[in-house]
């Protein structure tokens, strides 16, 4: 039975310390979450752990006895294997050849691809996984893949499984078994350590929770004294005001589409109406982002045809915002911002030549500088410095911000694809408050988001995207999330 | 400005320029000790230095013994016509980084506008005030259409400007200065006699003289300056400006607000071009009288440096420009101490090394000073 303990562990990035004195015991069979917000230091522990940091004081024991992990290889020697979010297989091997990448069992110099396919095969078996063996990796789910990457590091003997944020990618089917596939291997006597902000999910998979606030350990509990609104107040330090909606009052719709096609979209008929939420539940790459360029003029049409406000629209980007479409998009920094511009000039993108960003054909200043403060103060956007050069906020800010342009213009439709993604929990609830405070202003909003969860606690109505097509349509109250899952695979009858 | 609280105006200027700066004084400081070393020591450098000064403001320790006012004013015509030239095609590459561009052709577009400058004004008569006006009108436009192609090119194809505007500089020198300046545009002299280039131009083409026979200092200088004057506005002052920044820094945001993406690039360009056809003209109705058998000094390429010395900031082009075209001007003087006139060149050369490290001086600085204001 392994015992690892993590002792006085610090390590600082540069002017930020990422880690001040934190400790954390696992015990074999145990299953532990470590929690944080983004930046709260709790991968960084584990890459501690894993050898990819070097820590800056601390130690590590195994057993009692001090060990120096300095890369993943020690990390393995030791029995400690870590599946990261991104995964490191080769898309064009089989799983096989996958699992033993790195330790091939060999024949006169030779890969002995029997043997390899037995000993992977006997790997699978003791722990219960069931996977097609010599199909290539890039056929497989996502799901499939997060398996090969476990399989792959319990084939080494791996005692001790970190797993960090590995439900990112996942369907709630899918996250369903892969936390009773993580009970199994608690069961066998291995210890599993999960890295998490997601409060649900913690509950359901941990034994024990270790909560990191700004580096610190802030506390650990045990799961069953715990509750989601305990965890997070634990994690922020103070209580987290969770935001829920109210009763919808949609009315006349804003935006039509029939049949439209483009890129991966194909054939989608849905309206939105103004004071409703329309959410996209869909695993990444199912159309949503076609979708979302469709609406915000980004993206030709190929078929079908685009209503908005009751007239046919031939969009690009600036008649869509002429018409009253405002646009939250997924990557920040490279669609919603000028990173080299200043918070001020910021809030003119988009704008800049009306009033009061502009007079006549010059910038106005005074106007410009008035509309920013007054914006800064509306969402709490820190520092109030409308001279200072965005790219030094933080993303929470940057995000208030860009929603609260976004929403300056009275809008009739806000496109808003991942808009909390990355962001820390307080401005997470700040940015939702927005899109909430809008839709009862009779605002029409279409949510597109990868978290499943947020997707269902925000929107009125919610729409199943799966490679491209609409798959089902749930109207709040009927929401099913195991149903919704199916429809987010493709399984249309259950 | 109220705008900020923090930090200061004053700080970010002064924070911008200061990689430049200490670039510039770097090489200044390498080429010294390698004068020192080479040419027998520092007196002899020190020697050489002030020379090269005297060469570029003027001899002021004559001044001072009681020559004429001639001895201020006659370097001052070599730097500023020099300045004018680098301030040009200097601005023609840094508006066009501005909306991310890196437009390797103002040599080319520089070639034909001096071309066309030297056409109007030696085929037609016209009174001074109109025959000046027009000559820069025509080389403008010259070097402007020029730009343009490429600029489509890329839009429309994907072709990298890099790569068209470089093939178009070996297109100039082929269509000017190998067949329409030896052949169809050769001056037509009476008696027999030849000469190479183009024909002279008419006295009212002529860039007035600023301050007589004395000195060529001419009103390219002005043009210059006011190129550069304007320039700053439009992108500081200006929405359009503004538009073709958020271009330049941000192209995918800009589109997703709505800015006419490809627009701001044709014009640019065409600024771009139009500015470097300018610096031809000033070559040629400032200095030339014609379009010569060749052009010499490659003062497109140069202009590359001047922007990026200058950070593609309209003000600091005209200031690096002012320094180089004083030393170009100051450096034949350096001769008499064994220094080739050549040794400016060597100096920016250096120093756009040295300005490439900016990540280097902006560390370098921020650990001397680190940077205050701008809250948690």
């Amino acid at each position: 039975m392994t015992t690892i303990a993590l002792r006085g562990i610090s390590k600082r990035f540069g002017l930020q310390l990422a880690l001040d004195d934190v400790s954390l015991e696992l015990k074999a069979g145990e299953r532990v979450a470590v929690v944080g917000e983004n930046g709260a230091g709790k991968s960084s522990l584990m890459n501690v752990l894993y050898g990819l940091y070097a820590a800056d004081r601390g130690e590590v024991h195994v057993d009692g006895r001090a060990v120096r992990i300095r890369t993943p290889a020690d990390a393995l020697a030791l029995g400690i294997g870590m599946v990261h979010q991104h995964f490191t297989l080769v898309p064009t091997l089989t799983v096989v050849e996958n699992v033993v990448l790195g330790r091939e069992p060999t024949r006169l110099g030779l890969l002995d691809a029997r043997r390899a396919r037995d000993e992977v095969q006997a790997t699978c078996a003791r722990f219960g996984f069931s996977l097609d063996l010599g199909a290539r990796v890039e056929t497989l789910t996502v799901g499939s893949q997060q398996k090969v990457e476990i399989v792959k590091a319990l084939h080494r003997g791996v005692r001790t499984l970190i797993l960090d944020e590995p439900t990112a990618v996942l369907t709630p089917q899918e996250a369903d078994e892969l936390f009773s596939v993580t009970r199994r291997l608690s069961d066998e006597g291995l210890t599993v350590v999960l890295i998490s902000h997601k409060l649900k999910e913690v509950l359901t998979f941990a034994t024990r929770i270790a909560v990191l606030r700004r580096g610190v350990k802030v506390a650990e509990v045990a799961a069953s004294a715990s509750t989601p609104e305990s965890l997070a107040e634990l994690m922020v330090g103070h209580r987290v005001p969770t935001t829920t909606a109210t009763d919808p009052r949609p009315s006349e719709v804003v935006v039509a589409l029939e049949g439209v096609s483009a890129g991966k979209l194909c054939d989608v008929s849905c309206v939105i109406r103004a004071g409703e939420v329309v959410g996209i539940a869909g695993v990444d790459g199912n159309g949503q982002r076609e979708l979302a360029e469709v609406l915000t003029g980004l993206r030709a049409v190929d078929g079908g045809t685009l209503t908005l406000l009751g007239d046919p629209a031939r969009l690009n980007p600036g008649r869509a915002r002429a018409l009253g479409v405002a646009h939250v998009p997924e990557d920040r920094l490279k669609h919603a911002i000028v990173g080299d511009f200043s918070v001020a000039e910021n809030v003119a993108l988009g704008r800049q030549r009306q009033a009061p960003f502009a007079k006549g054909p010059r910038i106005d200043v005074e106007g410009r500088l008035a509309r920013t403060t007054a914006l800064l103060e509306a969402h709490d956007v820190r520092p109030r410095s409308p001279g200072l050069r965005i790219g030094a906020l933080s993303g929470g800010n940057q995000q208030k911000l860009v929603v609260g342009r976004e929403l300056d213009g009275a809008p009739k439709l806000l496109v808003a694809v991942q808009p909390t993604r990355g962001l820390d929990l307080a401005a997470v609830d700040a940015v939702r408050a927005r899109l909430l405070d809008f839709r009862a202003r009779g605002g029409a909003v279409l949510l597109v988001s990868l978290d499943l969860d947020e997707v269902l606690t925000l929107s009125d109505r919610v729409l199943v995207l799966h490679e491209g097509r609409l798959t089902g349509e749930f109207q709040r109250g009927a929401f099913d999330e195991r149903l919704i899952g199916q429809r987010m695979l493709g399984v249309l009858d259950a | 400005m109220p705008e900020t609280a923090s930090p200061s105006r004053a700080n970010v200027v002064l924070r911008s320029a200061l990689p430049s700066v200490l670039a510039i004084v770097t090489s200044l400081v390498i080429c010294f000790v390698a004068v020192a070393l080479l040419r027998g020591g520092v007196a002899v450098a020190v020697d050489a230095f002030l020379a090269m000064t005297w060469g570029a403001i003027g001899d002021v320790p004559k001044l001072v013994d009681g020559a004429s006012i001639a001895v201020l004013l006659r370097p001052w015509g070599e730097s500023a016509t020099k300045a004018a030239l680098l301030t040009l095609t200097g601005l023609s590459v840094a508006v066009a980084f501005r909306v991310g561009l890196f437009n390797i052709g103002a040599q080319g577009q520089l070639m034909v506008g001096a071309l066309a400058a030297a056409v109007v004004g030696a085929g037609l008569e016209l009174p001074p005030f109109v025959h000046v006006p027009l000559c820069l009108v025509a080389a403008g436009a010259a070097g402007a259409l020029y730009a343009l192609g490429p600029a489509i090119l890329k839009l429309r194809r994907g072709v990298h400007e890099v790569i068209s505007t470089i093939m178009l500089n070996w297109v100039a020198v082929s269509l000017v200065e190998n067949w329409l300046v030896p052949g169809p545009l050769r001056a037509q002299v009476g008696g027999g006699n030849s000469v190479a280039g183009t024909a002279q131009i008419h006295e009212s083409a002529e860039l007035p003289r600023l301050v007589g026979e004395v000195s060529r200092l001419n009103a390219g200088i002005v043009l210059a300056v006011g190129a550069a004057l304007v320039l700053w506005l439009w992108l500081s002052r200006f929405v359009g400006g503004y538009e073709w920044r958020a271009v330049g820094l941000g192209p995918e945001a800009a589109r997703a607000a709505g800015i006419d993406v490809s627009g701001a690039v044709v014009r640019a360009m065409v600024t771009s071009g139009a500015l470097a056809g300018l610096a031809g003209a000033v070559l040629v109705l400032g200095t030339e009288q014609r379009y010569p058998a060749t052009l010499g000094a490659p003062y497109g390429f140069d202009g590359i440096a001047m922007a990026l010395i200058g950070n593609g900031h309209p003000l600091g082009v005209l200031a690096t420009s002012v320094l180089f075209g004083g030393l170009r001007a100051g450096g034949t003087r350096m001769q008499l101490f064994g220094v080739h006139k050549s040794f400016p060149e060597l100096i920016q050369g250096l120093a756009l090394l040295l300005v490439a490290a900016r990540l280097i001086w902006i560390r370098l600085v921020d650990r001397l000073a680190p940077p205050r204001g701008g809250g948690p």
